[in-house]
């Protein structure tokens, strides 16, 4: 993966508006930026801290930088931080489709469409969101059946750059057994807070088990479902034989006509089939497909989702 | 059925190759894809209904053999016998007289339309290696279609035949089937008519079958139509003509230069003719128009419309009234009475009388005003508002004469003159004959008359003497009054050529058909023979001096043939010494090969096929996402 640029300057700032939201609010270790849904807590000032780069200079205690000439952020009473756990999937299928391009419904375009980026832009616009705020982020990949490698869990929005240097050089390899690492990531993910799952839900057993752990372990969980447009609608035709990129099994198929339309059916049925899960269990899901520019996913889906206000 | 080329068949060997390529077609090609997860999942549901999709797959096998079987069958052309009215090489005449345009066919169709589809029959009949030479007959034969085995030839040949409305040349018919035909082996001649056969025609050496068109006998004919002058009248004889075997009333109308005249009511007994004369026609006559109709109450059928229309012309005849005025030329009184269609009458100078003529001669005496007709002025002693009169030169001597019809035959040079006088002319006159001081022949147009000068009197000439002098007079007669340009009798036959003389200034000829349409000739060094007199009706004739229209005619042209007009069908023909039945069996056989519905089988089936390979063997609207478009990723 080449070491670029995930995103620019201008989209930074408009990600700086935004902030992430959960319904049942976790207690925070730290008085953080968040409301809390405790009721009679006076909105009066309860405590400092010091000051760290990127906090909002509106918060900083100007009196106490006058008579003492150190920075000190002023917290209130009923504020609270929230912990923003990033999962990113990190098996061979995400790396797809291989040249990054890919069609859109059905033709070439120059869109970048690769899927393991794409998932990168977004937990780098969500975690600089989630800094920006003020809240406790981490940012995890999931390789195998474990939680592989982790950046944080820091706060503060100067640990944006930082977060980026270690997003831009990751790789993806393998495969991925979802409910196992799910599963380790609820033991070693530490305090319970926002679990904001990226990836293509690809992984042969299934997911269910995971996200009940990560639930149980008192986590909202919101699954962000990445797909490329060649796998919504396969351009593949003929006798064929597929080859998985992440096992190298094969799997033969006639793809014609009937198969597309049967295909298109099971995919639907397979993302509705997560959706009712997800919110039976009272979790957010969001399909998205990766040739939908990031910037509108995080703009209008999840917010329409209730992620992200 | 049998095969024509049954080796062909043994090319349902390439079946093997066809499979064998099939089964190594099934090793798949190999795609990378992120995830098989989804598929797996997929295949599993399908494999509840296995044995539809084992057939689905074999489908594009099957429809590849089924192309091949269709293709090797066509190729060993399978035929199946019928039975057909000829065989082999066929000359095909079909009848294009005038009589085929009767339209007592099913459906109000025409027996010539009938003919064509019987045509299109015998094409459809045709084997492969058959050949077919379609002539119709008319004035002349036509060969539409030279031998050719190739149906869409002879269909589009056929497309073009027209009847005619003039007899058929039966004679000249046969002598052109015969020799299309010679020499080829199982030959025969295929004739469709109604019959109306000539008895006389000579004996063919191939087989010759007769297909009768045709069902009724019933019609209607105007049988004549002439004019003639009676006592300075135009005068019309009519013959109405049933030849149905009932008696029937019609309607004759007449009409005259474009205005209906009279409808008058004939009865007509089955099988006779009914005459009807018309006098008092209006004296202005020329193109007279006559038709038949029904009467209001309906009358009997007249499946024939062609003769139900006849055209006269009336040409009056040339009065040729010369007036001679003169002091006592016995010179004149004599050429002039030595032409019999004039009546040439003397009067002496002084007062000229009030009748009309169409010449006067003035002998070297002038009216006071010059008389509105075509003029000789011999001798003038005066000046008119014409020309001017100068003084007499003598001891003429001759300079030079133009090259005119005038002067055909003419040779003033030898002629002595001792005195002849100065006259000039406003340049409506072009002098003709010129002596060293003046011209001594002037001829010209002024207002509509022809007026020609010899400026010497005849007394004082030996031109008298001459034999140059009857040639000039007659000569001048021509010039003076140009008589009709061609010789029609009351009507022409279709197809009877006409010859048209040029006259003294013409340059060309224009000839308008019926139709309307314009053809225009020049004049060539023999008169023109015009024989493309097909058309029914009025042919208007022109004759041109450069632009200008010299002289105008009309003739008619009609059918006035009872051959044609007789429209019951003949039983039998008679060719040679054979007579010949109108109900040809279909007693020979032909072939009716296949080949061409397999190869169009197996062009189905490829469509087919192509289908299937690119849409798979889902009926479209089974498809419940309309799939993207099919392209194979390497």
């Amino acid at each position: 993966m080449p070491a670029e640029r995930l995103f620019d300057e201008k989209t930074l700032r408009k990600l700086e508006q935004l902030r992430l939201i959960a319904h049942k609010v976790r207690s925070g270790a730290v008085k953080g930026e968040r409301r809390s849904i405790k009721k009679g807590t006076s909105i009066e000032f309860a405590d400092y801290r010091d000051y760290t780069r990127g906090d909002d200079l509106r918060r900083l205690d100007w009196n106490v930088y006058a008579r003492l000439e150190k920075p000190f952020i002023k917290l209130l009473e009923e504020e609270e931080d929230l912990t923003v756990h990033i999962l990113l999937d990190t098996s061979e299928s995400m790396n797809w489709p291989p040249n990054g391009l890919g069609g859109v419904g059905g033709a070439i375009s120059t869109v970048d469409v690769h899927k393991f980026r794409y998932g990168m832009r977004l937990a780098a616009a969500l975690a600089h969101i989630a800094l920006t705020t003020g809240d406790r982020v981490s940012v995890s990949l999931l390789t195998g059946a474990r939680m592989a490698d982790r950046w944080g869990p820091v706060r503060g929005r100067g640990q944006t750059l930082s977060m980026l240097t270690w997003l831009e050089h990751l790789r993806t390899g393998g495969t991925t057994d979802l409910n196992a690492a799910l599963a380790d990531y609820a033991v070693r993910g530490g305090r319970a807070g926002l679990v904001l799952l990226i990836g293509d839900m690809l992984s042969p057993g299934g997911y269910r088990d995971g996200l009940n752990a990560l639930q149980g372990r008192g986590h909202e969980v919101a699954v962000l479902h990445l797909l490329s447009p060649d796998e919504i609608e396969p351009v593949a035709a003929g006798d064929i034989r597929l080859i998985d990129s992440e096992t190298g099994a094969g799997q033969d198929v006639t793809i014609d006509g009937a198969m597309r339309g049967l295909y298109a059916r099971r995919l639907r049925e397979w993302r509705s089939e997560m959706a009712s899960y997800c919110l039976g269990r009272g979790a957010h899901y969001v399909a998205m497909e990766t040739s939908t520019p990031w910037e509108n996913v995080i703009l209008y889906a999840l917010r329409r989702a209730g992620v992200v206000r | 059925m049998s095969f024509l080329t049954p080796t062909f068949l043994a090319l349902a060997a390439l079946a093997v190759p066809i499979i064998i390529l099939y089964m190594l077609r099934l090793r798949r090609r190999e795609v990378p894809i992120s995830s098989i997860l989804l598929w797996q999942r997929l295949m599993q549901d399908r494999e509840a209904n296995a044995p539809w999709q084992k057939l689905r797959r074999n489908l594009l096998l099957l429809l590849q053999l089924l192309i091949l079987a269709a293709l090797v069958i066509a190729l060993a052309r399978p035929f199946i016998p019928i039975p057909s009215v000829a065989a082999g090489s066929v000359a095909l005449l079909i009848d294009a007289s005038a009589s085929m345009n009767a339209t007592d066919m099913p459906g109000g169709a025409t027996r010539f339309e009938a003919a064509i589809s019987q045509a299109r029959a015998l094409i459809g009949d045709l084997a492969s290696d058959e050949v077919m030479t379609i002539i119709t007959v008319g004035t002349s034969p036509n060969v539409i279609s030279p031998p050719s085995g190739d149906q869409v030839v002879l269909r589009e040949a056929l497309r073009r035949a027209e009847p005619t409305q003039a007899s058929a040349d039966w004679e000249a018919a046969l002598a052109l089937a015969g020799a299309s035909i010679a020499g080829r082996e199982n030959a025969s001649v295929v004739i469709l008519s109604d019959g109306g056969l000539p008895d006389n025609l000579p004996a063919l050496t191939v087989p010759i079958r007769y297909i009768q068109i045709g069902r009724e006998a019933s019609n209607l004919a105007i049988s004549a139509l002439a004019t003639r002058p009676q006592e300075d009248e135009p005068q019309l004889f009519a013959a109405v003509t049933n030849y149905a075997d009932q008696d029937a009333d019609v309607i004759l109308s007449l009409e005259i230069d474009g205005e209906l005249l009279t409808a008058e009511r004939v009865n007509v007994p089955a099988g006779k003719t009914a005459n009807r004369t018309f006098t008092a026609l209006p004296a202005s006559t020329r193109v007279i128009r006559a038709w038949l109709s029904a009467p209001v109450e309906g009358g009997i059928s007249d499946y024939l419309p062609v003769d139900d229309v006849a055209y006269a012309v009336y040409t009056p005849p040339a009065s040729g009234r010369v007036l001679i005025v003169t002091e006592g030329n016995r010179f004149l009184q004599q050429v002039f009475s030595s032409f019999p269609a004039l009546n040439a009458f003397r009067t002496a100078p002084g007062e000229l009388p009030q009748e009309p003529f169409d010449l006067m001669v003035l002998d070297g005496w002038l009216p006071e005003k010059l008389p509105d007709t075509h003029l000789l002025i011999i001798a003038p002693p005066a000046s008119t508002d014409l020309f001017a009169v100068g003084d007499a030169f003598t001891g003429v001597r001759f300079a030079r004469q133009v090259d005119d019809p005038i002067l055909a035959f003419v040779d003033f040079k030898s002629v002595a003159i001792r005195e002849a006088a100065l006259v000039r002319t406003g340049g409506w006159a072009k002098p003709l004959v010129e002596a060293v001081d003046g011209p001594l022949l002037l001829a010209g147009a002024s207002n509509g008359r022809r007026i020609a000068i010899l400026t010497f009197d005849l007394h004082a000439s030996d031109l008298p003497l001459r034999i140059d002098f009857p040639i000039l007079i007659a000569n001048l007669l021509q010039w003076y009054s140009p008589t009709q340009p061609f010789d029609a009798a009351d009507s022409l036959r279709p197809g009877q050529p006409v010859v048209i003389r040029a006259q003294a200034a013409t340059s060309g000829y224009r000839i308008t058909s019926p139709d309307g349409s314009e053809q225009t000739f020049s004049v060539g060094e023999s008169p023109l023979s015009f024989s493309a007199t097909t058309q029914l009706g009025i042919y208007r004739v022109e004759l041109l001096s450069g632009s200008q229209v010299e002289t105008e005619a009309s003739f008619a042209v009609n059918l006035f043939s009872p051959d044609e007009s007789r429209i019951a069908p003949v039983d039998a023909i008679v060719v040679g010494e054979t007579e010949i039945g109108g109900k040809a069996d279909r007693d020979e056989y032909g072939l009716r090969e296949l080949w061409p519905w397999l190869a169009a089988a197996a062009l189905a089936v490829l469509i087919i096929e192509w289908w299937v390979y690119h849409r798979g063997s889902t009926l479209p609207w089974r498809a419940e996402e309309k799939p993207g478009v099919a392209s194979n990723q390497q």
